[in-house]
């Protein structure tokens, strides 16, 4: 088996560099271009802290490794505010957040010459998945949308989150200490996760920040919902964890409904919460993740058909 | 792959024979379960080795026993009464309550051979109903659970629909002739180009070397009878597979059915470009992708 390359870039957001981080199980060959995976962060810890996350005496939480060893050529960003990104006055919402993405794959089509790729992201880094994906149909072969949230109703972390809204409006940052980072693994349902993740995580984010922007918090609880499923027009994979309060599961029903690919998957896996990367159950939501990207081609003849027919409904804005 | 292993096995029901069918790479050692076992449930109208077991001329890789063999599970099916190699009771309408007295049977066949108590199951069209129906009545011999091609309620069918103007044929006589017209009819009625018109052909080449006739048990299920299961009832771990443009139920009944699943280790799946018969359709090999990565899911850690 070979070591884990790894090298580190810089995108740039008109004057706000981003860092991005990449993975690859030996160097990368010109000559022979793996499928590359997009990581996206969530609202509270930045790319590579939750996505290629060290746990002492552990040697298998990370998602980018495990991914790397399957044969991807894995990436992740940090997201303006977040890591070892730079900062503005801004609370970096979603918005921005697909602004950055739209960097960052200036980053990766330059380093591999690939120009559309596999995108994952996590709580309101599927949020910005999604909107990107919108955004930037040509980019995106296929996603998956974990811990994702549609409309937010009836959703019980973002009622609760939603009484701290003045908070998250009146400043465009928000503090974070170890505290918080257990709360993010036990505020679902305490024993999903080992204790010993919460602390590397802290450990990892504490030494790079002191506080996180409030943006995608704000979006979450007061602007929702932020993308129409019908303008996400590449292969969806919905996956959520069991006890995930971030949205109810008819929430994400309707979302996936609506969803104009009918290549299109909804899986829950049982025994898992929020953070479900970096559960107890990790390898079972990596393994669903895997089955998806690997999907064989079509074979029938009415792919460009089919294509066609989403692209007249998003227009349509679903009326046709 | 060389080294595909099959035998044949009788099991009993009362006096009924039924045809049992298996294949693995390599040959098995008696009463070892050495490789996850897959139990395959054939639907309405052809038995279950010619539509799993298929061989097209001229074509590759139209078996999904050998696929799923090769993929390294000892992979099973059967002919339920009164279809293919298995006997037909007197006036038996083979039923889907019937079909589940049929897998019990089975499933004494390959605990003797195996001593598995245990298997993953696959079920299209009324064997989804025949699957779904023995989780139910059997929670402890499931595994993990596919149904393909299901229906709950039938509400808005058009197959169904169709299929209903003629009720009172089917439930006049416990036999519909089957033949060359009605095999090609399966593949084309939702979507005409999402199979090889070959495959209809070798497929009523399979079945009329066997029978002229098929049960209309559970066609009369299909169209007077629903709904069958509860989604309540099934405990197990259940994948739910939805073929873009297949009429046999509606995307709301079937996700009616799947939102209610208990189990929280569930999936739905809905795949582009495939019709009713997924299994010989165009798009087959992506089916089978999405089966076996859910039957391959590593084991839980927090129980």
């Amino acid at each position: 088996m070979s070591e884990i390359w790894s090298a580190e870039y810089t995108a740039m957001k008109g004057d706000v560099p981003l860092y991005m981080y990449r993975k690859h199980e030996g160097a990368p060959d010109p000559g022979a271009a793996r499928p590359v995976l997009f990581l996206v962060h969530g609202s509270s810890f930045s790319g590579p802290s939750g996505f290629d996350l060290m746990v002492p005496g552990r040697d298998d939480y990370s998602l980018m490794d495990a991914f790397a060893r399957r044969g991807y050529d894995v990436w992740t960003l940090d997201h303006e505010g977040y890591g070892r990104s730079g900062r503005t006055d801004g609370n970096a919402p979603i918005s921005e957040g697909v602004k950055d993405l739209i960097a960052g794959v200036e980053v990766v089509e330059r380093e591999t010459g690939e120009r559309s790729y596999f995108f994952y992201g996590q709580s309101s880094g599927a949020l910005r998945a999604a909107c990107f994906a919108a955004a930037a149909p040509d980019r995106v072969r296929r996603v998956v949308l974990d811990a994702f949230v549609w409309t937010g109703e009836g959703a019980p972390t973002l009622i609760e989150r939603a009484k701290r809204l003045d908070q998250w409006r009146a400043s465009n940052m928000r503090p974070v200490d170890r505290d918080f980072f257990h709360s993010i693994f036990n505020r679902d349902l305490p024993g999903t996760s080992e204790e010993a993740v919460p602390d590397a995580l802290a450990d990892a984010e504490l030494a790079l920040c002191s506080e996180v922007p409030t943006g995608t918090y704000l979006d979450m609880c007061a602007n929702l919902p932020v993308v129409d499923p019908l303008d996400v027009t590449c292969p969806v994979l919905i996956l959520r964890g069991e006890h995930d309060g971030i949205a109810t599961e008819e929430d994400l029903i309707a979302f996936f409904q609506r969803l104009p690919n009918q290549d299109k998957q909804f899986s829950i896996i049982a025994g898992q919460a929020h953070v479900a990367p970096l559960g107890l159950n990790r390898a079972r939501f990596w393994h669903v993740m895997d089955g998806f990207f690997r999907m064989p081609a079509r074979q029938d003849p009415y792919e460009d058909e089919d294509r066609q027919k989403i692209e007249e409904r998003r227009r349509a804005g679903g009326r046709s | 792959m060389s080294g595909m292993w099959s035998a044949e096995y009788r099991a009993m029901k009362g006096d009924i024979g039924l045809h049992v069918w298996r294949k693995r790479v390599g040959a098995p050692k008696p009463g070892a379960a050495d490789k996850p076992l897959l139990f395959l449930v054939h639907g309405s109208s052809f038995s279950g080795r010619s539509g799993f077991d298929l061989a097209v001329p001229g074509k590759e890789g139209y078996s999904m026993m050998e696929a799923f063999a090769n993929w390294g599970y000892d992979v099973w099916l059967m002919d339920h009464e009164g279809y293919g190699r298995s006997d037909w009771g007197e006036g038996a309408f083979a039923y889907v309550s019937e079909g589940v007295d049929d897998l019990k049977a089975a499933m004494a066949v390959i605990e003797a051979e195996t001593g598995a108590k245990r298997m993953s199951m696959y079920g299209g069209s009324s064997g989804a109903l025949r699957a779904a129906c023995f989780a139910a009545a059997c929670p402890d011999s499931v595994d993990r659970l596919a149904l393909a091609a299901m229906v709950y309620t039938g509400k808005g069918s058009p197959t169904l629909a169709k299929r209903a103007e003629r009720l009172d044929e089917w439930r006049s006589s416990n036999k519909r002739p089957v033949d060359h017209a009605f095999f090609a009819s399966i593949f084309n009625r939702d979507k005409p180009g999402t199979a090889e018109d070959e495959v209809a052909v070798a497929l009523a080449d399979s079945e009329a070397a066997l029978c002229t006739h098929v049960p209309t048990g559970t066609y009369i299920d299909m169209c007077a009878n629903l709904p069958l299961v509860e989604p309540e009832d099934v405990k197990c771990p259940t994948l739910l597979v939805r073929s873009e443009h297949d009429g046999i139920a509606t995307d709301e009944d079937v996700m009616e059915f799947w939102s209610r699943l208990p189990n929280k280790d569930k999936q739905f799946t809905q795949m582009d470009g495939q019709s009713h018969a997924a299994t010989l359709g165009l798009n087959r090999w992506r089916f089978w992708h999405v089966l076996n990565t859910f039957f391959s899911m590593p084991p839980r850690c927090d129980q």
